[in-house]
């Protein structure tokens, strides 16, 4: 134990130092390096950090505290300087709006909105009992607690995956593990589907990818494919290793074009395999992730880009956001080395305690402008970037 | 009750206007006095009617007081002084007595000439409204009357911006004007002692935005400036002589020479003049950074920034230049932007808000063809970029403020209360006040409980110590006896009845009530009173009853007597007598209760002269 502190020091430090120079060589040699990474950038600092990061709409997101007693959920509406794109240059309104706020009696793990509604559920990350929200409108800025849906488990080590029906009426998928996975019609509470397999594992991701059919994400690394549909045994792909140390977390890429339907694990370690979601057994890329402190990590984030093909962006290892394009990547394990690193959180954090590092616990992409990616920290900051592609700077954007 | 009333005066939901009345121990008091920037009308005026239909407020306001230069806090001021007519004081710190004049000129001028108005202030109503003002310093307590003292507190926000500490009596409010918690390049950030005023009234329009880091704003801003330079262009920025003009050629200069930029960097003359002279001034109004620089050079003696010269603004080639007044509406900023509109390389920079009337206004609109004098048009085809960098506090600075003053009660203005419940909840849930949202022309009552310092005797102490019992128990209070003696109006002292009556040269008296019940007992009188005194005693237990030898028994004080009615002897008579201090009493005999009725009248009253 000892000897694992010592170690996380040392890796701190060299780091920091990595990282500061850097930035500094950047500031001090080169212009184009100081500005041109990035179209836009805003840096916010939120009373407390947030471990979640969610939509509400193209222009607003949830934010949540995770402290162990009473916590803030608020929807914060996006600056108006960063959503104008003709009149950029006369609109000067660069903060957060919050538009709506409420008060939880215990952390936010997880927090879902339900698409076409005013609502979203959440997890405190202690049990598997959702909690369900109403977050207000135009004749109330409070968000207000509803009710709630029973889970499987009253105590659970890393509480409930939530996942929203993207169409019909509001319904939510959820489970500790694997095998308390249920799908719950939110207006009367009536469990219209459970997904059957004996297995307990637990679960890091849980997603649909159309309408009826979801993939389950396990810890160790398996991944579960079943339609809401039937009561057929779900698809299994087991882990990519078999290492048991490892935990695993998994994004699937919801395109409209099949072959566009891929999935992406990543564990702890430090290791990304990408298969096809028709054959996630079968071969498709991989690669060693360039990331910083492999190992500590609890709260890696891994995410397909909504409208750029072939990106995905890594987060949680440590105070950095990295940006990958798998197309480089071939079937053998490389070293790959990131497209873009969002370095913001670690350079400027706001920690108050220097033993613990910063570390980025959540981002996520805008459902449609290409380049733009919202990620929060655990010293409470919150930044909203639109990086620009170093492979193609001075050119066209990528559509 | 004690009670304090505030009103924001203005109709419905407009928002672009500071002027908020207090009334506070018999005292009123109007915080600020703000032009609506939004209006053309008699709308942009505060609505003076609600303290007296016609006639001058002189006799209604004991005084008047500004927060700061912003026009949305003064720009009314020369109106209600001079056109409604206002002779009483008017308070504000050294700096912002300085500039609100300049301020209130320039707008006049717009006003007036550009747009042609006439109901309006003139040039020597704005002097005459400033020979009112008496200045205050930090921290430093006036007294506007006998009764009615004001302290001033570093805001923040712009040069010379204060919040405000009223005091009266007791009762006291904090008005917070604009102010920021975070310090910048040229100002610190508010700071307020823990004063526990009754009310803290704050502004609440920035009470629900996060603010974007300075960082990102100055990023942006050197981005733009560096982009137009980089392609031979020329940026203009307007600016007014103080506040943010300092802070951004501290930063220009700073990237400048980081970056070993070379091109020229230059400020009008009037600019350096006005802007020294005043920094000179009131330099303990700017931040430590600042003060420190002051001390050893000029402060626009820059490397990179050099005085302009009209002649250079037909130089080829890049150059920055800032330039007065700030909203392009006259003088050199304006010359300059006239040569330089043509040029789609060149870009003008509006660091903040422009008042209608003028091009800056028209610009940030997106007017690309001007009307200037003469008919002829220009045609605006440089970049034109609007930045804010005015310091407001935010959601969190509004906590942390409350954190600093703990006031008793919040009180936030011009904010629609439908977007202010989440605020409002969680200001009453973290410090356990209330918080209120008046709309304008409402007012809000607020109930105080002033504490009134009162010395109590040493005898009356010892003595209700020694009447025993166990301690003080918040959770039983029990009665004291004692009179409240105020001498001079001032002091207030709390002694034994006997030594107040003995101060007054009084007889005390004591007053008994008795009244008569009758029972069927054939018993003897002495032992009828036996029996009732073995009852009592095993019903009423945990009081002290005692039986004795004369022949009564008494509970607590209640003296009890038992002698047989003169024509039967089997008709006992009961006297009961007990002293005025006992409210109600029962008595339980034969297990039907007898009650005494507060305020029934006894059956026969007996006063016993004891001295």
């Amino acid at each position: 134990k000892q000897h694992y502190i010592q170690r996380r020091r040392r890796t701190k430090w060299t780091f920091a130092r990595r990282h500061q120079t850097t930035w500094n060589k950047h500031q001090e040699c080169s212009c184009r390096a100081v500005f041109e990474r990035y179209k836009d950038l805003h840096v916010y600092q939120l009373e407390h950090p947030t471990q979640v990061l969610e939509w509400t709409s193209g222009n607003s997101v949830c934010v949540a505290g995770y402290s162990q007693s009473k916590n803030e959920i608020l929807e914060l509406r996006l600056p108006l300087k960063l959503l104008a794109d003709e009149n950029k240059s006369l609109c000067a309104e660069r903060d957060f709006k919050v538009s709506h706020g409420g008060f939880t009696d215990g952390p936010v793990r997880c927090l879902t909105h339900i698409p076409g509604t005013r609502c979203a559920v959440t997890n405190d990350g202690l049990s598997s009992d959702l909690q369900v929200w109403d977050l207000g409108g135009e004749e109330s800025d409070v968000i207000r607690r509803t009710g709630s849906i029973k889970g499987k488990r009253s105590a659970s080590e890393r509480g409930s995956r939530i996942a929203a029906r993207p169409s019909s009426a509001p319904q939510v998928l959820h489970g500790a593990q694997i095998s308390d996975v249920q799908l719950t019609e939110l207006a009367s509470g009536e469990t219209l589907y459970k997904l059957e397999t004996d297995s307990a594992d637990p679960l890091s991701s849980l997603q649909f990818v159309s309408d009826t059919v979801f993939l389950a994400g396990c810890c160790n690394g398996s991944v579960y494919v079943a339609d809401t549909r039937t009561s057929a045994p779900p698809q299994l792909s087991h882990s990519p290793s078999s290492a048991e140390s490892v935990i695993w977390w998994t994004d699937a890429a919801a395109g409209p074009h099949p072959s566009s339907r891929r999935v992406i694990r990543v564990s702890s370690s430090g290791q990304a395999v990408v298969s096809d979601l028709r054959n996630l057994g079968g071969a498709g890329c991989q690669a060693q992730l360039d990331v910083q402190t492999p190992g500590r990590c609890s709260q890696v984030k891994v995410s397909w880009a909504p409208t750029l093909d072939d990106c995905i962006s890594v987060s949680g290892f440590s105070g950095v956001v990295q940006i990958y394009n798998t197309r480089l990547w071939g079937a053998e394990p490389q070293e790959a080395r990131p497209l873009f690193e969002h370095r913001g959180h670690a350079v400027s954090s706001q920690q108050t305690d220097d033993s613990v590092p910063t570390f980025v616990t959540s981002h996520i992409w805008h459902p449609e402008r290409p380049r733009t990616l919202l990620s929060a920290a655990s010293d409470g900051s919150v930044h909203v970037w639109d990086w620009v592609d170093p492979n193609r700077q001075g050119g066209s954007p990528t559509p | 009750m004690p009670e304090i009333k505030v009103t924001p005066l203005g109709a419905g939901q407009d928002v672009g206007r500071s002027c908020i009345l207090v009334s506070i121990g018999g005292k009123n008091i109007m915080l600020d006095c703000g032009m609506h920037m939004g209006y053309n009308d008699d709308r942009r005026f505060p609505d003076f009617s609600y303290i007296t239909q016609n006639g001058r407020l002189t006799d209604f306001l004991d005084c008047l007081i500004i927060s700061h230069f912003h026009l949305d806090h003064c720009g009314a001021l020369p109106y209600m002084s001079e056109m409604v007519g206002y002779d009483g004081p008017i308070y504000m710190t050294h700096p912002t007595k300085a500039i609100c004049p300049i301020l209130l000129e320039d707008f006049r001028k717009i006003t007036v000439d550009k747009k042609g108005e006439t109901n309006f202030f003139t040039s020597q109503m704005i002097k005459d409204c400033m020979k009112k003002v008496i200045p205050l310093n930090l921290h430093q307590t006036v007294q506007v009357d006998d009764e009615l003292e004001i302290k001033a507190y570093y805001a923040g926000h712009v040069l010379g911006a204060a919040m405000v500490h009223i005091k009266v009596g007791s009762e006291s409010v904090v008005y917070t004007g604009d102010y920021n918690m975070t310090p910048d390049r040229h100002l610190g950030a508010a700071w307020i002692d823990k004063c526990r005023p009754d009310i803290l009234i704050s502004e609440s329009t920035y009470a629900t935005t996060i603010r974007d880091s300075k960082r990102c704003r100055e990023r942006d801003f050197l981005k733009k400036v560096h982009e137009s330079i980089e392609r031979g262009g020329k940026v203009l920025i307007p600016v007014f002589a103080l506040g943010r003009a300092q802070e951004l050629c501290i930063l220009l200069e700073t990237f400048w020479e980081r970056m070993n930029l070379k091109a020229p960097i230059y400020f009008s003359t009037g600019l350096t003049e006005k802007a020294n002279h005043y920094y000179k001034l009131f330099i303990t109004w700017t931040n430590q950074k600042i003060r420190k620089t002051f001390v050893q050079r000029n402060m626009f003696e820059f490397k990179h920034i050099k005085a302009f010269d009209r002649s250079y603004a037909d130089n080829p080639g890049p150059m920055v230049v800032f330039a007065t007044p700030g909203m392009l509406h006259a003088g050199q900023s304006l010359q300059i932007f006239k040569k330089w509109a043509g040029n789609e390389k060149n870009m003008v920079i509006m660091p903040g808000y422009c008042v209608q009337g003028t091009i800056g206004h028209k610009i940030l609109n997106g007017q690309r063809k001007l009307e200037m004098e003469g008919r002829a048009t220009l045609d605006v085809k440089l970049q034109v970029e609007y930045m804010s960098f005015s310091a407001h506090a935010d959601a969190k600075g509004i906590m942390q403020l409350i954190r600093m003053a703990e006031p008793r009660n919040m009180l936030l203005v011009h904010g629609e209360a439908v977007k202010m419940e989440f605020l409002k909840g969680k200001i009453e849930q973290e410090f356990s006040i209330d918080c209120y949202m008046p709309a304008n022309g409402e007012t809000t009552t607020v109930t105080t409980n002033p504490s009134v310092p009162v010395d109590i005797s040493l005898n009356l102490l010892k003595r209700e110590m020694a009447l025993g019992g166990p301690l003080p128990d918040p959770k039983k209070p029990r009665t004291m006896h004692g009179t409240l003696i105020m001498k001079e109006n001032v002091s207030f002292m709390l002694v034994s009845s006997e030594q107040a009556l003995k101060e007054l040269g009084l007889n005390e008296h004591q007053l008994r009530f008795t009244c008569h019940v009758q029972l069927q007992d054939p018993h003897s009188d002495a032992d009828t009173l036996h029996r009732i005194y073995t009852h009592l005693k095993s019903v009423l237990k945990g009081y002290t009853i005692q039986h004795l030898p004369d022949g009564t028994v008494i509970v607590e004080s209640i003296v009890i007597k038992v002698s047989s009615s003169a024509e039967d002897s089997n008709t006992k008579v009961l006297l009961l007598s007990w002293s005025y201090q006992v409210k109600t009493w029962t008595l339980f005999l034969e297990g039907l209760p007898m009650q005494s009725k507060p305020g029934s009248s006894p059956n026969h009253l007996v006063i016993e002269s004891l001295f």
